[in-house]
């Protein structure tokens, strides 16, 4: 017990708690050596759905940075005090891609195709920003009603790519970022930029962290060149003005 | 304070808790039965392993499932292919709840046969009773205290059910979300007070599950 308790401050210690967007995941993991090769702390991420991130850092979860997929997440915590709205920057941009299985046979070429498919695995439309962007897409093309009753909701967009990949749904919408990640599931289409709901990734430090500095130096960090061409690398898109 | 889907998930949660709990009596009673009575190699290794779902995290239990119903499995397509699809509906909901509420069932069954006295059921079969009217008069009028508080326990558990079946069964409201995933739901979508709401019927049905098993219980014993 006394081993565990003088241990436990030397773990949280040196490190950075980064609450993220769970489809930054694999991007964030190759642009954090960077960072730690130029200041030191260990960025440790915390990876889920958005809105989630935003209700357990409004209820005091020791974050330092929060890095949205949408901008009302980003709300959440600065009605709740906890980010200043001048820190918030748009980092990235992002499209939506509809995925089947690898092996899938159906042939889904455009979105009227989708009712074809049984069932359509979604981020929670409630909530989860890819879910809400789907959501957003659908209804414009005026499909949403019809395939409401279809929806599988998940907890983020991760998961519903990954009920895709086991062919437990026959279909799916996720960012073309996370589409291109997979190997057993195929993009069957990607949603036009045009028709595309805007994506905007908002990063901020959280203003009573007690390592802001280090904070504010990640998301430089996030915004150098050299992380910008991690991130379109993984399909994201980098917004031009800086 | 409820809303209609909110009664709706209520009813849902007691008929898929209710009809998970009948699914496995009759199996549960059977390898309780079996376990009591056998004294072979390898009892306490065969015990262990039947009582792993209530010590393991449900979400084991849970990925274990899916792995073997998914679409991609082998025995998943060829469920699919009888028109039997598992995960992502209410019969994931029934497989999970009666996979983690099972062991209940079986400890408290197996506890209450051994406790009954086998020279009783051999003076039966002296008597001339036939292993199966044995075990109806004699093992099962003695054992039965023990059933109805596995099986009342069985069905608490399937009420309250989380990990396995988020996994199995996905949180699909109107579809497979129980009271346990509405719960949870409500509380990520930020709508706490619901969550408590749905939290307080959770409990009251537990409540009178679990008050109307030793009420029974107690009626029973003052009469016998």
């Amino acid at each position: 017990m006394a081993v565990v308790l003088a241990l436990a401050p030397a773990l949280a210690g040196d490190e950075l708690s980064v609450f993220a967007a769970a489809s930054l995941a694999d991007a964030l993991e190759e642009v954090a050596p960077a960072f730690v090769a130029l200041s030191g702390p260990r960025p440790v991420f915390n990876l889920s759905g958005s809105n989630d991130l935003a209700r357990q850092i409004a209820a005091g979860a020791p974050a330092d940075v929060f890095l949205s997929a949408d901008a009302a997440q980003m709300d959440v915590v600065e009605r709740a005090g906890r980010v200043r709205a001048a820190d918030r920057v748009e980092l990235l941009s992002n499209t939506l891609a509809i995925v089947v299985p690898a092996d899938s046979t159906l042939a889904l070429g455009r979105p009227s195709d989708l009712p074809r498919a049984g069932r359509l695995a979604l981020a929670d439309p409630q909530a989860v920003p890819a879910g809400v962007y789907a959501r957003a897409w659908l209804e414009a093309q005026g499909l949403w009603p019809q395939l409401a009753p279809r929806v599988i909701p998940t907890l983020n967009v991760r998961a519903a790519l990954h009920a895709v990949e086991t062919g437990n749904a026959e279909a799916g919408i996720v960012y073309r970022s996370d589409a291109r990640l997979s190997r057993r599931a195929r993009v069957a289409f990607e949603v036009p930029r045009e028709q595309c709901p805007r994506i905007v990734y908002v990063v901020a430090p959280v203003a009573d962290s007690p390592r802001a500095g280090t904070a504010a130096a990640f998301v430089r960090h996030l915004r150098s060149p050299q992380s910008s061409r991690v991130f379109e690398r993984h399909g994201f898109l980098v917004p031009e003005a800086r | 304070m409820l809303t209609a889907d909110d009664l709706r998930t209520v009813l849902f949660t007691l008929q898929v808790a209710l009809a998970g709990t009948l699914l496995i009596l009759p199996p549960g009673v059977a390898v309780a039965l079996a376990l009591a009575r056998y004294r072979g190699p390898g009892k306490s290794v065969l015990e262990t392993v039947l009582s792993l779902p209530l010590v393991l995290p449900p979400t084991a239990v849970g990925i274990a499932l899916l792995e073997a119903f998914s679409g991609a499995s082998p025995l998943g397509r060829w469920l699919a292919e009888r028109g039997l699809e598992v995960v992502f509906t209410w019969k994931g909901v029934l497989l999970a709840t009666s996979v983690m509420s099972f062991p209940l069932l079986v400890r408290s069954a197996r506890t209450a046969f051994e406790e009954v006295d086998e020279r009783l059921v051999g003076l039966a079969r002296t008597l001339g009773c036939s292993p199966l009217a044995a075990f109806a008069r004699v093992t099962l009028p003695l054992a039965w205290r023990g059933i109805l508080g596995g099986t009342v326990l069985a069905f608490a558990r399937a009420l309250g059910e989380f990990g396995a079946t988020i996994m199995v069964a996905g949180n699909i409201p109107g579809r497979t979300q129980t009271l346990a995933l509405a719960i949870f739901h409500n509380h990520q979508l930020g709508r706490d007070e619901r969550a408590a709401a749905l939290a307080g019927v959770t409990a009251g049905l537990a409540f009178t599950a679990l008050w109307t098993a030793e009420w029974a219980a107690r009626r029973r014993a003052a009469g016998a």
